[in-house]
Order: structure tokens, then C-alpha cells, then sequence
């Protein structure tokens, strides 16, 4: 047994901390919000030459074969400085799906998505569908016309192409098209922690059979891998929010004075404090159960990965509302970065299934 | 990163169940699968037969006897005695006194008292907290005066667990006052048959006497049952607190009740509870990876400090919170616990056969969040020695 992180791991690390402490302020994030992309290009091409774009892609799709230990530190952090590029849908969602897929182009789209020339996004959701990613109403008829709406597309407005679920003849089927399709129509908007989300209606788009990524089963278990994997990409975004709520928590109280001394004299907060550290290391804990059952591909990988979720999605909003109470005003201020993890913990909860949901399936 | 035990310790594991399985002595498991409780000589027979098979040092060095284990074999053991709903094993001698006499004391206080351990002749008991010194254990006041060969001691000792059935005591005593409060502080070897000695049952809520006061008047201790120097007791103590904190979580304990209580909750169809129990499970998994990530720093060189204050109380508060289940799953059944005095014995009230179990572990369980250093205690180690403030 070792739990430790191996020395490249470890480099990686560094790497991505690097990074986000001398190219990706929370200024910097607040000017990407608001670009009209909602990314940034340059951070973009700059993953891209440091290689995370390609990271997760097996090596016959010339990607760097890494797994979800690599993936899992990226997004720890990623949740850390809070940033908000679109890796999620476009390389974990779309990427990793393609790439485990036997679809004929996925090679040549894998080398796209790896040198940041393309985006691609994954509808898997659909309004009064709850997180039943299994039975979409979106459906393709005889002729091969497509028909319905997904919603929240991540990254839904820089892409290309999508990915889609929907039902042919009562078969699951996972298609990708071209977003300037005639009959396609893009709606976006922002989200409570400052993604692209998109609406996306097909209106008697026509598609042929070229389109069809894997039907049935397949399909099915594609689409289940895929989420899998995401769900453990923003667990891993949570768990390194919850440290950085603490860690930023700690530093404030130690920095603000009154009643003339240091409010982190005051053992009330110290205690509070220490709860957040505590939640943070079993979360940890929790993230590294969960990334070697999906590393090994094992039976258990749904449920561990439930069990991480579901505790993340409770004890990281915990820690988001204790960071914000421990800041006083300033935790309710827009312009300080502490609130913002409060509303990614949000973001993060809601996505995939919810703590309650995760419970209900950790114990199926 | 690799969270698999090695072949030697899945063997290892494989050797302990086999016991368990076969040498855990049965009128012993008898009872405890049942909920009842144990005699002392019951006790006596459960430790004498882990000390027959040789694995009553286990967290002792070769050196002394003991088993020489490493921290994943502890750990090991430790989990599949409490799977195997094993009573905790008595600590005071084996894992707290012992370590401070091959430590500290002299070769003659190590002839004399370390084998009667490892072959459990002795039953120890300690006696550290004081009716004025709780959570500020240093401040404690039982005196212990030089006269000629002896120790004069007077004072008293409390939440004394199994003093009743104890040969003998290792005490915290004041010898000097001068200083600040920390230092005069002494570590003495008493024999619990020495005149003046009287120990006085504490009946905890749950109806059991398990803890008592000690009073010791005008008691006479030898010098030579000092151990280390005079004055040096404090050290002594710290030092012994921290061989206590392995395998403090109750892991093994806490995940055989939770499958307990999995069953029970199975037939109830109560999804209220399930939630509960559901959450729980998913609290004692990440109980259960911390552990075995301190574990892993320890085995790959590293030194976990203050962090394993996170399973002092994350673990005792798992315990109470199942413990507190089971008295929920027992609905209505719960009001029928009248303590262990209340009726025979062996003789259960109607209702559900973990009713009266439940309720006096949720009583008994308290005790967990408040002894070997309350939690409030811990959060403020964590506090000092993790956040710096």
C-alpha cells in the first residue's frame, strides 16, 4: 500500500499551481467571464502546448494516456484557483467519450481537441428529465430526422460540433453533428459560477447514419463511463474548493484584526476552522478511494464515485457557507474571491446528481 | 499510488481471522455476540489466550517479546478484532504503561513488570484524571511526598476504568510545587493492594460500573517503583498518549455495527433510517481511507503528528452516531432499558433483541468524545499544530 503521489504526479502538480498563481488571478477570471467566449484563447493554446489538452487520451489516439489520478489532481486544481476554461466539456465530456468510443473520425477529432483547435460539446441533458441521462425524448425518425432540445451544454456556444444523445426506434444512440446544421438552434447563457451553458433545439435536422458514435448498450455504457468520469472530475474541482475555503479562511482570520487582536484567537472560529479542515482531508480521502476504483475500471467505480459526490456535495457547500460566515461582509462581496467558491459548490452539487441523489445510488 | 495490503499482509489478515474463527475463546464470543456483558474472568481468558498464541505485544518490539508488527499489521489486527466484535482490548497495560517502562524505566522495572504484561498476570489501570483535573490534566494535585525508601501519596483519582479488577495503578503525583505546573510532575508504579488504597464505584448512565474513584491516605510507595527521573512525569505522559492514538477510530467495531445495522434497518422499511445508515456508510469509508493514508505515511518514512486528531473525532463520533441508530431502529422498544441491574441478568425485555443492546451502547458511548483527550481537546491540538493559530 502507498497513497502518495508518485514524483510525476507530483510535477504535474506544481505545473498546474504554477500556472494558476502567475496566469490565472481572480482578475484575470473575472475578464474571461466577461469575454464574449467565456474562455480564453491564449490560456487555451497554452494548455494545449503544455500538453493537459491531450492528457487524458490514450495513446493510440496520441494523447499522453494519463488517468483519472492526473485528471483528479488537474481539477483539484482547477477548483483551487477557480478556473473556469472549458476542459470539462470539452476534453473530459466530449473527449474521453470519443476517445473510448469506436467511432471512425475519432482520431483526427481527438488531434483537434488536443491542439486546441476545436470544440466539442456533449447534450446529455434534457429539460423534466431529472439526472436520467438514459431515456431522452430527443429522438431521430425513419428518415433520419433529428428532433428536440438539450439542455445545459456546457461550452455549448464555442462548439463545433455536438455530441447528443437520443432514441431511434426505441435504441439508445449517441450521435455527433455540426452545430451550423440548418435546423439548429444555439441559446446560451452563463451559469451561477460563470460557465457557458447552452439550450440547443433540432428542428427536422436531417443526419445520416455517419453521424451514429454507438447505439444500444454501447451506447449506454459510454454515456455511463463518461459521466462517471466527469462526476469525478468536479469532485476532485470540489475537494480543492473546500481546501482552498479553508486555507483562505484561515489566512483571513489570521490577518483581521478586532476587539485588538487576531479573530483567529477566538477559539469559536478555531474550532469552526478546524471542522473545515477536517471535511477537506476526508473529502480527500474520499477523491482517492474513488480515482483508483475508476483507474482500475472496477466493479465498484459507480459506487464509490456516488459515495464521493454525494459527500462533497454536503460538506463542500458546508465549507463554502462557513468560509463566507468566517469572512464576514466580505465573504457577501462580488468583487472577493471567496464568495465565488460558495457559488461553485453550487454548480458543482447540481451537476451530475446531487448529494441526494448520489446517496440513493452509493446505496443501490 | 496503490491502496492494496501486500501479499504478506493479506496473510498476515488471513492468520488473524483463522483465529478468530477457531482460537477466539467461545464463551467469550458467546456473550458479546449476545450483548452480554463480560466478567472479569472472561476478560482474563480473552487476553490470556491472545497472549498463549503470542500476540499480546503487539505493538511492542521484538526485544521485549513483543510481536514486532508493523503499523499495517496493527492495523490489520486491530480492524479484525472489531470486525469479529472482539471486546476492545485493555490498553492499560500492554499499550500505555509498558511502552514508558522499556522507555524509561530502569532494567530491574523492566524484568519485573513487562513479562507479568505479555502474559497477562497483571491487570493495569490508570490513573491520570483527578476530580479538579479534567481536559487540564497537568493540574492535577495527588501528592506524593519522599520519606526515607518511600513515597508518601495522598489524594485522589477518578473515571478509574476497571480499578475494581486492577493488580495495579500507574499514577501521575505532584512531587514538587515550585515550579510551573507541567514540571514536578512524576510517573509512580503503585500496587493496588497496598493499605490505604480504596477504590469506590462511578455508575456511568448506562448502569454499569466500569469506571471508579481511587483514594489513596497516607499510601507508601517504594522509590523503586518511580519510573524515569522524579519531576520528568510529564513527558512521560505526553509520550504515552501518543502510543495510545493508533487505532483510536474503532474502525473495526464501528463497521461491524453499521453492517448490524444494515440488517436490522433491511426489515423495517424505514427510508428515513436508510438515509441515515447510507450516510453514515459513506462517512466511515472516508474515516476509513484517512486511516489508511496516516498509514501509509507512516509506512513510506513519513511522521504524522496532530492529523491523527481527525480520527480521534470523526471515529468516536461515528461510533455514537450508529450507536444512536440502533436506538431509532428500536422505535417504541427504546423506552424498554431499565440498565443492566433492572432485571436478571440474562433475562431480555420483549421487543427487538437490539433494543436494550442499543440503548446501552448509546449510553455507554458517550464516553468516547470525552475521554483520551475530550474532542474539544483535539480540535484545539488541530488548531495549534495543523491551522497555526
Amino acid at each position: 500500500m502507498n497513497l502518495d503521489y508518485n514524483e510525476e504526479q507530483n510535477m504535474l502538480r506544481e505545473q498546474i499551481q504554477k500556472f494558476c498563481e502567475s496566469e490565472y488571478d481572480f482578475y484575470k477570471r473575472e475578464e474571461v467571464i466577461k469575454s464574449d467566449n467565456h474562455f480564453d484563447t491564449d490560456v487555451w493554446k497554452l494548455f494545449a502546448d503544455q500538453g493537459w489538452l491531450s492528457m487524458p487520451f490514450s495513446e493510440e489516439s496520441g494523447g499522453l494516456g494519463f488517468g483519472p489520478i492526473e485528471l483528479s489532481i488537474l481539477f483539484e486544481e482547477f477548483g483551487k484557483a477557480l478556473v473556469i476554461e472549458p476542459y470539462l466539456a470539452t476534453i473530459v465530456l466530449s473527449g474521453t467519450l470519443l476517445d473510448k468510443s469506436s467511432y471512425s473520425q475519432k482520431v483526427d477529432l481527438i488531434d483537434k481537441l488536443s491542439s486546441g483547435s476545436m470544440h466539442i460539446s456533449l447534450g446529455y441533458a434534457e429539460v423534466d428529465k431529472g439526472y436520467d441521462y438514459l431515456s431522452p425524448s430527443t429522438s431521430i425518425d425513419s428518415n433520419n430526422i433529428l428532433n428536440g432540445t438539450k439542455t445545459l451544454v456546457l461550452n455549448g456556444s464555442n462548439a463545433e460540433k455536438l455530441i447528443i444523445t437520443c432514441m431511434k426506434d426505441n435504441d439508445f444512440k449517441l450521435i455527433i453533428l455540426n452545430t451550423d446544421l440548418d435546423g439548429v438552434s444555439v441559446n446560451s447563457f452563463l451559469t451561477v459560477d460563470g460557465q457557458s451553458c447552452s439550450e440547443i433545439s433540432f428542428e427536422n435536422v436531417q443526419i445520416d447514419d455517419s453521424n451514429v458514435i454507438a447505439s444500444g448498450s454501447e451506447a449506454k455504457k459510454l454515456l455511463n463511463e463518461t459521466i462517471n468520469l466527469a462526476t469525478l472530475c468536479i469532485s476532485a474541482e470540489a475537494v480543492g474548493c473546500m481546501e482552498s475555503c479553508y486555507f483562505k479562511t484561515l489566512e483571513y482570520t489570521k490577518g483581521r484584526e478586532q476587539f485588538g487582536q487576531p479573530i483567529s484567537n477566538f477559539q469559536v472560529l478555531q474550532h469552526r476552522m478546524v471542522d473545515m479542515y477536517i471535511e477537506s482531508e476526508l473529502a480527500k480521502s474520499l477523491l482517492i478511494k474513488a480515482m483508483l476504483e475508476v483507474k482500475n475500471n472496477s466493479d465498484q467505480m459507480y459506487k464509490h464515485v456516488s459515495a464521493l459526490k454525494s459527500y462533497i456535495g454536503k460538506s463542500g457547500k458546508l465549507s463554502a457557507k462557513e468560509a463566507v460566515q468566517l469572512h464576514g461582509g466580505m465573504g457577501v462581496s462580488e468583487e472577493m474571491m471567496i464568495g465565488h467558491y460558495l457559488k461553485k459548490m453550487i454548480s458543482i452539487d447540481a451537476l451530475f446528481g446531487n448529494a441526494d441523489f448520489h446517496l440513493k445510488k452509493f446505496a443501490s | 499510488m496503490d491502496i492494496n495490503f501486500s501479499k504478506e499482509d493479506i496473510a498476515f489478515r488471513e492468520e488473524v481471522r483463522h483465529w478468530l474463527a477457531n482460537d477466539y475463546p467461545k464463551h467469550v464470543k458467546e456473550k458479546t455476540d449476545n450483548g452480554i456483558a463480560l466478567t472479569k474472568q472472561d476478560m482474563i481468558d480473552f487476553h490470556k489466550a491472545i497472549s498463549k498464541k503470542g500476540w499480546m505485544g503487539y505493538n511492542w518490539p521484538v526485544e521485549y517479546g513483543g510481536t514486532g508488527w508493523s503499523s499495517t499489521q496493527l492495523y490489520i489486527f486491530n480492524k479484525e478484532f472489531g470486525l469479529a466484535g472482539c471486546p476492545p482490548l485493555l490498553a492499560f497495560g500492554v499499550s500505555m504503561v509498558a511502552p514508558v517502562i522499556w522507555t524509561f524505566g530502569n532494567d530491574e522495572q523492566k524484568q519485573r513488570f513487562l513479562p507479568d504484561i505479555l502474559e497477562f498476570n497483571t491487570w493495569w489501570c490508570q490513573g491520570y484524571s483527578e476530580p479538579g483535573s479534567g481536559s487540564d490534566l497537568a493540574s492535577l494535585k495527588t501528592k506524593a511526598v519522599r520519606e526515607g525508601d518511600h513515597y508518601i501519596v495522598n489524594g485522589s483519582k477518578t473515571w478509574t476504568t476497571l480499578a475494581q479488577n486492577a493488580d495495579w495503578i500507574f499514577c501521575l503525583v505532584r512531587t514538587d510545587n515550585s515550579g510551573i505546573k507541567q514540571e514536578g510532575i512524576s510517573f509512580l508504579l503503585i500496587d493496588m493492594k497496598t493499605p490505604g488504597i480504596e477504590v469506590k464505584p462511578i455508575i456511568t448512565i448506562d448502569g454499569e460500573h466500569e469506571v471508579n474513584s481511587v483514594f489513596f491516605t497516607d499510601v507508601k510507595v517504594p522509590i523503586e517503583n518511580l519510573v524515569g527521573e522524579e519531576g520528568k512525569g510529564w513527558t512521560y505522559a505526553k509520550f504515552l498518549l501518543a502510543h495510545e492514538r493508533f487505532g483510536i477510530a474503532g474502525l473495526g467495531a464501528s463497521l461491524r455495527s453499521l453492517n448490524r445495522l444494515k440488517d436490522i434497518i433491511s426489515k423495517l422499511n424505514n427510508p428515513d433510517l436508510e438515509r441515515k445508515v447510507n450516510e453514515l456508510e459513506v462517512s466511515l469509508s472516508a474515516i476509513e481511507i484517512t486511516e489508511l493514508r496516516l498509514l501509509s505515511a507512516l509506512e513510506n518514512g513519513g511522521h504524522p503528528g496532530a492529523e491523527s486528531s481527525i480520527l480521534k473525532i470523526k471515529g468516536t463520533e461515528m461510533q455514537q452516531n450508529l450507536s444512536e441508530l440502533f436506538v431509532e431502529a428500536a422505535g417504541e422498544y427504546a423506552l424498554m432499558y431499565p440498565g443492566p441491574h433492572g432485571y436478571g441478568s440474562n433475562d431480555k425485555p420483549s421487543g427487538p433483541e437490539y433494543a436494550a443492546e442499543g440503548l446501552s451502547g448509546f449510553l455507554n458511548l458517550r464516553k468516547t468524545s470525552i475521554y483520551g483527550g475530550s474532542n474539544e481537546i483535539q480540535k484545539n491540538i488541530l488548531a495549534k499544530f495543523v491551522l497555526g493559530v
